[in-house]
């Protein structure tokens, strides 16, 4: 019978708490640009001009569709010899998520901002706003709010993706969980804790999120109506 | 200067890469089966009267759910071996580990999908005499498959850029091929640029169907 003994997990407490910081980071940069990225993609993509209209679709679906860590690979391995710059695991891995979210954070802007009613268009551009002035004005702040569960769920899934970076030797809570395991002959306490970390991290961002659903939900502006 | 692309070396070695791909299509079929299956019993265990069953999947689903699938891969890889008495492959790894991932989520697919199904079938169902189990099978769950389809298919595209995750724990598929060609030629550009290519050109047709069955359930429920 196996003894568990979490010790020496415990004496090395402090690179996991690293590790969850570093985790937190990487998601938090990559939400702060995916995000802004993500509503200009999902505009131009919304854009009546053909030239506007096609490049973001590409961008959204080439991004969508292939595997994240394979264009974290290619943004690590591949892009600084072809742009001929140093790229440190940090760097590849935010610009790898940002990139990689914004194409789905587009698709749920997309998604909101479509389901709009014609109608609040309409009115605006009635009232004398331009194009521009009704989409800001009047359409986003009503698609925000529609869109916010599948926002906050997409986010949710950016942090969960974020372990990849571990491949490239970025040094989140799943390296240094890697690293703790390989010093301490205790993989199966230290990934057992490192899972752990990721459940209650991401269990409370899940409820936090259901919890706000409702609160819209009650306030009879979810997505369906 | 502008760099001299060189698909050569990359095309010299399509045997390697042809080797990992059946490595991604194993997993790939093994994850999507186990997955979709483990996923309808736990999503039917989710929705029972009975509170033993009830609560145990709930408790799968949202562990699952909430922990990447990484650290579950490595997890199997590097702790499971600790407890069970018997060797776990890179293999077994990355399919555990995609599969309970998988079946978590379709469970929730599948609840959303009988949710979704009117009471009035459930009732009617019974009105005619059937028992809960029959009315699951033979009124309710064929309509909720029907809805569930997209979101399904949905999964099976998640499950199948979710194998190059094996890569960490060195199972032969597509993307660990394309690290060895890398690494032997120094030519990560052209190698990773291809294995994109190929992933983008296997998932699109299925992304493509997928959004094709979306508008077409779309329609049919307006």
């Amino acid at each position: 019978m196996y003894r568990w003994d979490f010790a020496p997990v415990w004496a090395n407490a402090d690179l996991l708490a690293a590790g969850l910081a570093a985790t937190l980071q990487v998601t938090g940069t990559a939400l702060a640009c995916g995000v802004p990225l993500g509503l200009l993609l999902a505009l131009m993509r919304l854009s009546p001009r053909r030239w506007l209209r096609w490049p973001a679709g590409a961008v959204i679906e080439v991004f969508r569709t292939t595997p994240p860590l394979v264009q974290l690979f290619w943004f690590f391995f591949a892009l600084p010899i072809l742009i001929q710059v140093e790229m440190t695991p940090f760097v590849a891995s935010a610009l790898t998520f940002s990139v990689q979210s914004a194409a789905f954070f587009a698709e749920v802007f997309r998604g909101g901002i479509v389901s709009v009613e014609r109608g609040q268009w309409e009115a605006a551009r009635a009232l004398g706003m331009t194009h521009r002035q009704a989409l800001r004005r009047v359409v986003l702040p009503q698609a925000v709010k529609r869109m916010l569960p599948a926002f906050l769920e997409r986010a949710i899934e950016l942090m969960k993706t974020t372990t990849l970076v571990a491949t490239v030797s970025y040094a989140d809570l799943l390296f240094q969980a890697n690293e703790v395991a390989q010093k301490t002959f205790r993989p199966l306490e230290v990934f057992t804790t490192a899972a752990l970390i990721y459940f209650v991290v991401i269990f409370i961002a899940s409820q936090a999120a259901q919890g706000l659903e409702r609160r819209l939900a009650a306030s009879g502006e979810g997505m369906h109506r | 200067m502008a760099y001299r692309w060189n698909f050569g070396p990359v095309l010299d070695n399509a045997d390697v890469l042809l080797k990992g791909a059946f490595g991604t299509l194993r997993l790939f079929a093994v994850c999507a089966l186990a997955g979709l299956l483990l996923g309808l019993v736990v999503g039917l265990m989710r929705q029972s009267a009975h509170r033993r069953w009830r609560w145990p999947a709930t408790a799968f689903v949202e562990f699952f759910r909430n922990t990447p699938v990484l650290v579950q891969i490595l997890w199997f890889y590097f702790a499971l071996p600790i407890l069970a008495p018997f060797e776990v492959s890179p293999m077994l790894a990355a399919a555990l580990g995609i599969s309970l991932n998988s079946a978590a989520f379709t469970a929730e697919i599948v609840r959303g999908g009988i949710v979704s199904i009117d009471r009035g079938q459930w009732e009617g169902a019974r009105a005619l005499g059937f028992t809960a189990a029959q009315a699951m099978r033979r009124v309710v769950l064929p309509q909720a498959l029907r809805r569930m389809l997209p979101a399904l298919t949905n999964r099976g595209i998640e499950i199948f850029k979710m194998s190059t995750l094996a890569s960490a724990v060195a199972y032969v598929e597509l993307l660990q091929q394309g690290k060895l060609i890398a690494s032997l030629n120094f030519n990560p550009i052209e190698t990773y640029t291809v294995i994109a290519v190929v992933f983008f050109l296997c998932l699109l047709p299925l992304v493509q169907a997928t959004y094709a069955l979306e508008r077409r359930l779309g329609r049919a429920d307006a």
